[in-house]
């Protein structure tokens, strides 16, 4: 049997739960080799890299353009704060890198454009963080393509994750100050609930968008053309303060006729037994299908079990695993990743309309 | 004891016959067909009629109050006979166009205010359980034998579920059909305090049973009402079959008891011609909003 290659990963900053460059590193074709950020970046964005860099026991250098000369690297995997994505991203690419960045794609349309452009020009591959590959969605996704709901008309993403993100909604004292963004998504690190660090606060729509919109791309094949939504701050005193969302819908037009909609929200600890509910709901010409994206799972009780712990266990997950061997079969054949950049792109334009439409109350044509 | 008179057709007639011994305060005592051949004899021993004006003409004196189960503009004359004879009348709503205002009791019929599904969800919301109303989420789908239905009738249930919870009408209704599925309908409500509803309707499933899902996040917790979560499985070969567990005709007989309690108590329904007004008045928005591409406010529907 051949013996393929293993690819050399540098991990570009690891500020967030760093569920992505662990995947890289538990994929028998990688190897992470060196983290690595800018020497100019804030204190607790070198510890948290360091902290990476002890535990897989790699160098953590400060200097990017000498990590990528001097570690012979093959990708990049690309996880700092959300504003920083594209740029990382964008300079690993025009070296001559692959690249696997975390979601959200970036917080800026022009960003995520300079990003297709790049990865283009230089001939590399790039994939963005997504679910795609949740036994669920692969059995959503077979169910449509065997034919089984004949064509498919419309698709429904309910995504509700119920976990807190700090003091609730109107809990602010008079006087207090507002919560800072960066803050407190640094202290929401040690939950893992701090998918939106980064200096500019996002809504919800914005840091998990992706994972429904990903969904619908995957299931549908096609892009949305105009979408109308409704946004609110609902439940986080956090999002509150920094004018963000926290639970949304969003009515969706996509290329080829087809119809969706979308519900998102953080709807706290205290609303699901679990991480949420996410549900997938295709109607075809056919038929329908109902599906639950936690599926399989095992539920567990146990007495002075914590309130906070999930009773049911998602089993049979291997998103992570299926995802890097989707990248490794893409390097290996030039075929595209499941999510590439310009599909991300795409998915976050959808979200930037919804956003704006939320701020307009009239539907909003997503920008291609 | 509030005296019953049964205006419908024999389904309707053996539906509430079943029934019939879990009424309080109340009993069937007449019944007329709305077609020649329809039979009350579900009801037990009942005055039956041939027609409805035949009840109201010669046995006005036997009943108390009246249930009307019939066609709209036979439902809008027989409501209007009614309420002048000063007989309190349920009736099946989905216009309310000739009726006008009544000194009478006036119950529009609502059942599906009354499923135990969905009473769950309306009890832990008033209860403060939820928090505020937050988003309320409806997947309807119906196999295509059952809308043969107008439009109104098809979106009406969903509509006023949505002003129920959020306590009134949206301000917001963006609407979108499918070209290529006729029978399908999503809107997308935006209430005042930012409540937002997002509903599909989809009349176009195979033969067969329909699903219907509920989702209301709160403020402060969410309630799940959801076929999906109600399905048990039948393994006779092959793949497994998903066997719904019935919720049963009990929110008719809830909606009854609600009318006769109304009557005996001499208070306001739980719902009221205001109410089916209101749904009535939304749908004609949602329709506006499918139709023109727009998003309709409160002023345009003026």
């Amino acid at each position: 049997m051949a013996v393929k290659k293993t690819f050399r990963a540098g991990v570009f900053s690891v500020v967030k739960h760093c569920y992505l460059p662990r995947a890289v590193a538990a994929h028998p074709r990688f190897e992470l080799v060196v983290v690595t950020d800018d020497a100019n970046q804030p204190d607790w964005v070198h510890k948290r890299n360091q902290l990476f860099a002890d535990e897989f026991g790699i160098p953590y250098v400060t200097d990017v353009a000498n990590t990528i000369a001097e570690y012979n690297l093959d990708i990049a995997a690309v996880s700092p704060e959300v504003e920083r994505h594209c740029d990382l991203a964008v300079r690993a690419a025009d070296a001559g890198l692959h690249v696997i960045a975390d979601k959200p794609l970036s917080t800026r349309l022009s960003d995520c454009d300079r990003l297709v452009e790049t990865v283009q020009h230089n001939k590399v591959k790039f994939m963005l963080w997504n679910r795609n590959y949740l036994p669920a969605v692969i059995q959503a996704k077979e169910a449509i393509a065997s034919g089984a709901i004949g064509e498919l008309h419309s698709i429904h993403v309910d995504f509700y994750f119920s976990k807190d993100a700090g003091p609730p909604k109107g809990s602010r004292k008079e006087g207090d100050p507002p919560i800072d963004w960066l803050e407190r998504q640094m202290e929401a690190h040690a939950d893992g609930s701090d998918g939106g660090v980064g200096t500019e606060a996002m809504g919800e729509l914005q840091i998990e968008g992706i994972y429904p919109l990903g969904y619908m791309h995957l299931l549908t094949g096609q892009n949305v053309q105009r979408v109308f939504a409704r946004t609110a701050t609902h439940f986080h005193q956090a999002n509150v303060d920094n004018n963000v969302d926290d639970l949304a819908t969003v009515s969706l037009e996509l290329d080829g006729g087809i119809v969706g909609s979308l519900c998102i929200g953080r709807i706290g600890a205290a609303s699901h037994p679990d991480i949420g509910e996410i549900k997938i709901h295709a109607i075809g010409s056919e038929g329908g299908l109902v599906i639950t994206e936690a599926r399989p799972e095992v539920s567990i009780y146990y007495r002075d079990q914590s309130p906070l712990e999930f009773k049911n266990e998602r089993i049979a997950n291997e998103n992570d695993f299926l995802l890097m061997e989707d990248f490794a079969r893409s390097l290996d054949t030039g075929s595209e990743p499941i999510l590439n950049a310009k599909n991300g792109r795409d998915i976050a334009a959808t979200v930037f309309a919804a956003v704006e439409s939320g701020k307009s109350g009239q539907p909003v044509k997503v920008i291609y | 004891m509030i005296r019953l008179a049964l205006i419908s057709k024999t389904e309707t007639a053996e539906a509430y016959g079943i029934l019939s011994t879990r009424l309080h305060r109340a009993a069937w005592v007449a019944y007329a067909s709305v077609d020649c051949g329809d039979s009350g004899k579900a009801l037990g021993q009942v005055i039956e009629t041939d027609t409805a004006d035949a009840l109201f003409a010669d046995k006005a004196d036997a009943f108390d109050a009246v249930v009307i189960d019939a066609d709209q503009s036979s439902t809008e004359r027989l409501a209007k006979t009614a309420s002048s004879l000063g007989k309190p009348v349920l009736f099946r709503a989905c216009s309310l166009g000739g009726l006008g205002q009544k000194k009478t009791l006036m119950m529009p019929s609502h059942p599906w205010r009354f499923m135990p599904s969905i009473q769950s969800v309306k009890h832990s919301l008033e209860a403060g359980k939820l928090g505020q109303a937050g988003l309320m989420r409806i997947h309807r789908w119906l196999p295509s034998y059952k809308c043969g239905i107008s439009n109104t009738e098809r979106i009406l249930p969903d509509a006023d579920l949505a002003c129920w919870m959020f306590g009134g009408a949206p301000e917001t209704v963006w609407s979108l059909q499918s070209a290529a599925n006729p029978g399908y309908i999503q809107f997308h409500l935006g209430f005042a305090n930012e409540g937002m509803a997002m509903i599909d309707i989809a009349g176009s499933l195979p033969s067969g049973s329909d699903y219907f899902s509920m989702t209301m996040i709160g403020g402060t917790g969410a309630a799940y009402a959801d076929d999906h979560h109600n399905m048990n499985l039948l393994y006779n070969g092959g793949h497994p079959n998903a066997l719904r567990t019935s919720q049963g005709k009990v929110y008719l007989i809830r909606e009854l008891q609600e009318f006769v309690d109304a009557i005996i108590e001499k208070r306001k329904p739980s719902v009221t011609p205001a109410d089916t007004a209101m749904a009535v008045e939304v749908v004609k928005r949602i329709v506006d909003s499918a139709e023109s591409r727009q998003v309709i406010g409160r002023k345009e529907a003026n």
